[in-house]
């Protein structure tokens, strides 16, 4: 599904090397964590698998089924199935959640050469999605994400990554600022979209996430590359002896 | 001093020019030429009156009147606008429709409206000329106490009319004005607004938004003169230039000694979509009473990237991304529009605006 050979790539207008050959591949169905210290070129690598403004990429490959990514815009990156759950979800003052959310949904759908989502198939989804997650209708519409605190602000990205249907899911740093009723609640909606076909990267600094939802493979990213991989246990011995004997 | 231009020599009177200290970025002397249509004859309005409202023609330019307002513009609408238009509106009417006044365009009119004692009315203003035209209105409102106002004002010039649109606007106690403002600029356009309290507890709520592509020029400027206690004001003006335009506000709160309690707030946020394009600003307070709250807030800035990054990774095309985070700015201005379906038809004009970049 999801392959990265040799990807290389700078910030600053190329005065900052990030990632120093990351080889990874995430094959359709499984779900990885990718773990290290900070600044290790996490944040990074979710932003160069989206298309990020000022994250060039100078050398290696990413594909999704074959197709390259790098080549595309980031919207069209999304209509391919490509989603990223921010660390700091953005507010948009003015542009009420439903009218953001609706517009993404039919934007995508277009640009796939698929008829639009009417709005009472959009309202009955959401509603329903809403209560899932436990989210107030009221919030819906209000301006997206504005006021809301910073797990109203996780919850609405896995309601958004739910609404989408994405193929292949980056979470970035999904647990901070969670407490434990709400990591359940998005874990829950995070695991009801594992399966055949779907693939996810969780980007994480604590183990803790990945007690809810299980990786198949643990990797350690350290200096910009794959350092080491393991299982799910993994996750538990990195977190018990940090990251400190996969820094240089 | 330079020579008169060939416009200046037609209408008798010099122009408005950067030499003046208010007209400094809005250059009419430079903008009009003798060409332009309508330069020294008078603009015919068109008069749409709610049932009970009256109009007659007043008094022409050989008799003076203080009623109108002062200045270079103001004189010349006096001399080239033949008679003026009086409306009134009855003490205590408060007609449903609204007062609608269209085609304010190619020449120079007077028109004065008198809102009496506890009436409240919709004034409707659409100012839109013709292309290679040149338009000066002045128009005068009283609002008599208790009296109640929501005026409307769509300003939709082509890209090279020339236009100063000028209000004077005397509130009296207990009086209240929502004024909203949708502008689009031209060749060179200014929207003035002059307010003077004329009692204790006057009430404006303003809100505007100017929008400018091409090559287009908006001045919004208003002067709000305050001289008795307990006045409250909210203006909130926006601005959104792209291309190669140049937006001007110029916005002032003289605070009198008497006017205190005063509560007065004064924004003017502009976003830049384009680097060529330019924006000045001067938002000026001068109080002379002790017992006020007076703010006023200026800013500059573009379109915000992580948001457009954050619209685009959802699936929103870029160009979509931008449109909707404009809209957003804007719309924020018309939030106090009371009716909905007229706050619809000003946020359809601007997406349409949008659209058309």
């Amino acid at each position: 599904m999801l392959k990265i050979n040799n990807l290389h790539a700078t910030v600053d207008d190329g005065q900052k090397q990030i990632l120093n050959g990351l080889s990874l591949e995430v094959p359709a169905g499984e779900v990885h964590a990718i773990m290290g210290p900070n600044g290790a070129g996490k944040s990074t690598l979710a932003y160069v698998l989206t298309g990020r403004d000022g994250y060039d990429v100078t050398e290696g490959e990413v594909t999704l089924d074959g197709e390259d990514l790098l080549d595309m815009e980031p919207e069209e990156r999304a209509a391919k199935g490509v989603f990223l759950s921010f660390q700091y979800p953005l507010e948009i003052p003015g542009v009420p959640t439903m009218t953001f959310l609706r517009t993404a949904v039919n934007a995508q759908r277009k640009a796939r050469g698929e008829e639009p989502m009417g709005a009472p198939e959009f309202l009955k989804t959401a509603r329903a999605l809403a209560k899932e997650l436990k989210i107030k209708p009221e919030m819906l519409k209000r301006p997206l994400n504005v006021g809301f605190s910073g797990g109203e602000k996780k919850r609405m990205e896995i309601f958004q990554m739910m609404m989408l249907a994405p193929r292949f899911i980056v979470m970035d740093e999904t647990d901070s600022g969670l407490d434990v009723d709400a990591l359940r609640i998005v874990a829950d909606g995070v695991n009801k979209l594992r399966g055949a076909g779907r693939g996810m990267l969780i980007i994480t600094h604590y183990q803790r996430l990945l007690d809810y939802i299980v990786p198949d493979r643990v990797h350690v990213l350290s200096q910009g590359k794959i350092a080491a991989s393991g299982d799910a246990d993994f996750a538990k011995t990195l977190e018990s002896e940090g990251y400190d004997a996969y820094a240089a | 001093m330079p020579h008169n231009t060939t416009a200046e020599q037609r209408l008798g009177s010099p122009l408005p020019s950067k030499r003046d200290e208010v007209w400094k970025w809005t250059d009419l002397r430079r903008a009009v030429t003798d060409k332009a249509g309508g330069l020294t004859s008078a603009a015919r309005p068109k008069f749409d009156l709610p049932h009970g409202v009256k109009i007659r023609e007043g008094e022409g330019p050989e008799k003076q009147s203080k009623k109108y307002g002062h200045g270079t513009m103001a004189a010349l609408a006096k001399s080239f606008g033949g008679k003026s238009w009086e409306i009134y509106v009855p003490s205590g009417l408060r007609p449903a429709a609204p007062l609608v006044i269209s085609d304010i365009a190619r020449g120079h009119c007077r028109i004065m409206i008198m809102v009496d004692k506890g009436a409240h009315i919709h004034l409707f203003e659409h100012y839109g000329g013709e292309q290679g035209g040149f338009t000066n209105s002045d128009i005068q409102i009283h609002l008599a106490e208790g009296a109640k106002l929501t005026r409307t004002i769509i300003q939709d010039d082509p890209a090279d009319h020339c236009r100063i649109a000028n209000a004077h606007i005397a509130i009296e106690e207990g009086a209240k004005l929502t004024q909203h403002c949708l502008a689009f600029g031209g060749g060179l356009v200014r929207m003035e607004t002059n307010l003077t309290s004329e009692g204790e507890g006057v009430t404006a709520d303003m809100g505007a938004a100017y929008l400018l592509s091409g090559e287009r020029h908006c001045d919004m400027t208003s002067v709000i003169r305050l001289a008795h206690p307990n006045c409250t004001i909210d203006q909130a003006v926006k601005g959104v230039v792209d291309d190669k335009t140049r937006g001007v506000f110029q916005g002032k709160f003289l605070v009198e000694r008497a006017a205190q309690h005063t509560d007065a707030q004064m924004r003017h946020d502009a976003l830049m979509l384009s680097d060529r394009a330019q924006v000045r600003a001067k938002p000026e307070l001068e109080i002379y009473a002790d017992d006020v709250a007076c703010e006023h807030g200026n800013t500059l800035g573009q379109l915000d990237e992580t948001s457009l990054f954050y619209m685009r990774q959802r699936g929103i095309p870029i160009a979509q991304a931008r449109a909707m985070l404009t809209e957003a700015f804007v719309s924020s201005v018309f939030d106090s529009v009371e009716d909905d379906d007229l706050r619809e038809s000003l946020l359809v004009k601007v997406r349409e605006w949008l659209e058309a970049r």
